[in-house]
């Protein structure tokens, strides 16, 4: 019971910080409220019981990825204009229709379905032998796959990122 | 617990505030923000099924690994590309990098 109440205040936290994310004024703001977006999902997966994701969503996300954007806003400040830039474009009324028509449609989707199989109040804990077991065993080809589009990744951010003399 | 429709109604209100805000914002690096918030709904959709219709095989949880790791390659080469953009153009408003060359 204590759970369930617990879990709403996340649902409701998580949805506004994540409004904060895409409605806030200045983009450290913006920053600020995906950190805590970010925390909120990596509690959910607590709630779940599956504390592996929920490690590498508070290692990954938290630490590495939150630091890259506050980098990159860092680097692409506006050098001190005085007046604030505009947030938001002229798409912003169909983009928001297009994410009203896109949020109703995924709650009702995922309310009326029948979902086969679901455990309901009979979920158990995903232990975490069988994550090591699928992730190494049944998927260890794209995982090590994965390895090496990551390092491919950062060789090329290095090089579209690079300082050039001759420029 | 809780049901799995909600873990699925909260993953799909998340995303559809990335969509608004990829759609509506201007500033690149907001942009990709809104990006990771996306990503973030699709593995918490991911692991709530694996949660709920798959603990045996934990699939979804493995899914949602590949998503964590492809999300921070997209990040770090978006923003590798947001900073170029910055150097050559001066700006960081998606709406004025409009031309393919220069």
């Amino acid at each position: 019971m204590t759970t369930e109440v617990l879990w709403w205040i996340f649902a409701v936290a998580i949805v506004a910080v994540s409004a904060g994310v895409v409605f806030a004024r200045t983009v450290i703001h913006s920053a600020i409220f995906l950190i805590l977006s970010l925390a909120g999902v990596g509690a959910m997966y607590l709630f779940l019981t599956i504390e592996f994701i929920a490690l590498v969503q508070f290692l990954i996300y938290g630490g590495a990825v939150t630091v890259l954007i506050l980098l990159a806003l860092m680097l692409t400040r506006m050098a001190s204009s005085g007046e604030p830039e505009p947030t938001t474009g002229v798409q912003a009324p169909f983009g928001a229709l297009v994410a009203l028509g896109l949020m109703a449609t995924l709650i009702g989707v995922a309310v009326s379905t029948a979902w086969p199989g679901d455990l309901g109040q009979n979920a158990v804990a995903v232990s975490i032998e069988t994550i090591g077991e699928a992730m190494f065993q049944d998927f260890g080809a794209p995982f090590m796959i994965t390895g090496a589009l990551l390092l491919v990744a950062f060789i090329g951010a290095i090089v579209i990122a690079r300082q050039e003399d001759d420029e | 617990m809780v049901p799995m429709e909600n873990y699925l109604v909260l993953s799909g209100i998340i995303f559809s505030l990335g969509v608004y805000g990829v759609l509506a914002r201007r500033n690149a690096v907001l942009v990709l923000m809104s990006v990771e918030l996306m990503l973030n709904a699709v593995s918490l959709n991911f692991v709530a099924f694996a949660a709920y219709l798959d603990p045996d095989k934990a699939t979804g949880i493995v899914f949602a690994v590949f998503v964590i790791a492809v999300a921070a390659a997209e990040v770090g080469l978006a923003l590798a590309i947001v900073i170029r953009l910055f150097r050559n153009r001066s700006t960081a408003n998606v709406d004025e990098a409009a031309t393919m060359r220069w």
